[in-house]
């Protein structure tokens, strides 16, 4: 019984055209369904199941929710029981309420960003398929993202009021979920307030990220890529689109990842990040970032935090 | 293609700069393009509240706007997100963002934690 991976992230949109064209157009994604409610539903050419990203048209920017794949349908009920023994409210909802998929588990983190689980989507294959594929198939438009690779959540942090839900969604994820921590900040006088942290489920540096922030929200969705070439490319895309850039191509200290942070048509950030980093293990020493070396953690090349980084999120 | 747009001229109040911005382009791409910095530059998207403007005099459009930034009555009284704001007439704006405390009390906005 484990979390395979992350398997999709629902994106609130102002304007569904102008999202559409950018998650198609910018990032290269392919739309595979449109449901009755006028919800969008968007593929990475290299992911084998329907969907990775859902667009729903609403008032206000922001995640819905995020979910993620668990090993097995039997795997589900013992996560429903692990839950709920942990004192979350958790419900469980019937096949097709999210279209393709399996029956699922609703619930919310301890930083209050809703958390689904399921067993089964439909399989519909990657873009190359799986006998003798070619590495990457034709037709890619704008930056050609591989697939969903993980999201940053914005959690409420607010040391002198006792309040500290990175480190509460990091704990439940550790204890319930089965993610082990990879990488942390910590801050404060005496250096041990967690506020920042990378857990994986997998072997990549990161399948789900928390940075505090004086309200939770989310900070930023992010894309596969493989190389700077592809990463400087994105960024001309980008350009050609006229897409607001948040940071221009820069290394990230924490993950070794290559990055950049850009925004949708709705101010939703998203990032196109590239490299596998290193290979992450439960049994992997703990990279810890201090208060003084922060800037360095999330920009490299410069060491320098940006403003926009910590108060510009949806 | 070169456009045929008039160019209004926008001043914010609190740092009393002045730039230039064309009917079809959003006061706050206006301000960056021009360099200027004294309205906060975040999404432009309409979806993270830091530009938000009081549009203290003259003619103006605005786009779709996140209701959690932005409600309703106050964008019936001139309160707009300066991304999604489009010129026509010269403007006067004074910033009513969050991130206004920063400028007018830098002390304000120091991180004591890091990133709050």
């Amino acid at each position: 019984m484990s979390v395979l991976r992350i398997g999709h992230i629902n994106i609130r949109v102002l304007d569904m055209d102008a999202a559409v064209g950018h998650y198609t157009n910018v990032l290269g994604m392919e739309k595979v369904h449109e449901d009755e409610n006028g919800n969008v539903y968007l593929k990475g050419w290299d992911e084998w199941d329907k969907y990775s990203v859902i667009l729903s048209q609403a008032d206000k920017a922001g995640m819905d929710h995020i979910a993620y794949k668990v090993s097995s349908d039997a795997a589900l009920d013992e996560f429903k029981t692990k839950i709920a023994d942990y004192g979350l409210a958790v419900e469980e909802e019937a096949a097709g309420v999210l279209p393709f998929v399996g029956r699922t588990l609703r619930f919310s983190l301890p930083s209050g960003h809703v958390m689904r689980l399921y067993a089964e989507k439909e399989l519909v294959g990657t873009a190359v398929g799986n006998i003798n594929p070619d590495p990457w198939p034709d037709g890619l438009k704008g930056a050609g993202v591989h697939w969903l690779d993980h999201a940053l959540l914005m959690c409420e942090l607010n040391p002198e009021a006792g309040i500290n839900t990175v480190a509460e969604s990091t704990q439940f994820m550790i204890d319930v979920l089965g993610f082990y921590l990879v990488e942390q900040v910590v801050v404060g006088p005496e250096g041990n307030i967690q506020a920042a942290t990378w857990l994986s489920c997998t072997n990549t540096p990161h399948d789900i990220a928390f940075v505090g922030g004086p309200v939770s929200g989310l900070h930023h969705a992010a894309f596969f890529l493989d190389s700077w070439d592809d990463v400087l490319k994105a960024a001309d895309v980008m350009a050609k689109n006229r897409v607001k850039i948040d940071v221009t191509p820069q290394r990230h200290g924490i993950t070794r990842g290559y990055t950049i942070y850009f925004f949708d048509p709705s101010g939703n950030r998203n990032e196109t990040f590239a490299g596998l980093g290193y290979l992450a293990q439960p049994d992997r020493p703990v990279i810890t970032w201090t208060e003084d070396q922060l800037g360095r953690g999330i920009f490299y090349h410069t060491g320098e935090l940006v403003e926009s980084f910590t108060s510009v999120y949806t | 293609m070169i456009g045929t747009y008039r160019r209004w001229t926008i001043s914010i109040e609190d740092t009393e700069e002045v730039f230039f911005c064309r009917e079809d382009q959003a006061l706050l791409s206006g301000m960056v393009a021009m360099g200027k910095r004294g309205i906060p530059s975040g999404c432009h998207g309409g979806g993270c509240g830091v530009c938000k403007i009081r549009i203290a005099a003259g003619d103006y459009e605005v786009g779709c706007m996140s209701r959690e930034h932005v409600s309703r009555e106050e964008e019936a009284s001139g309160i707009v997100l300066a991304c999604r704001a489009f010129p026509r007439s010269d403007l006067r704006v004074e910033v009513v963002g969050k991130l206004a405390k920063n400028i007018r009390n830098p002390s304000a906005s120091v991180k004591k934690y890091g990133f709050v």
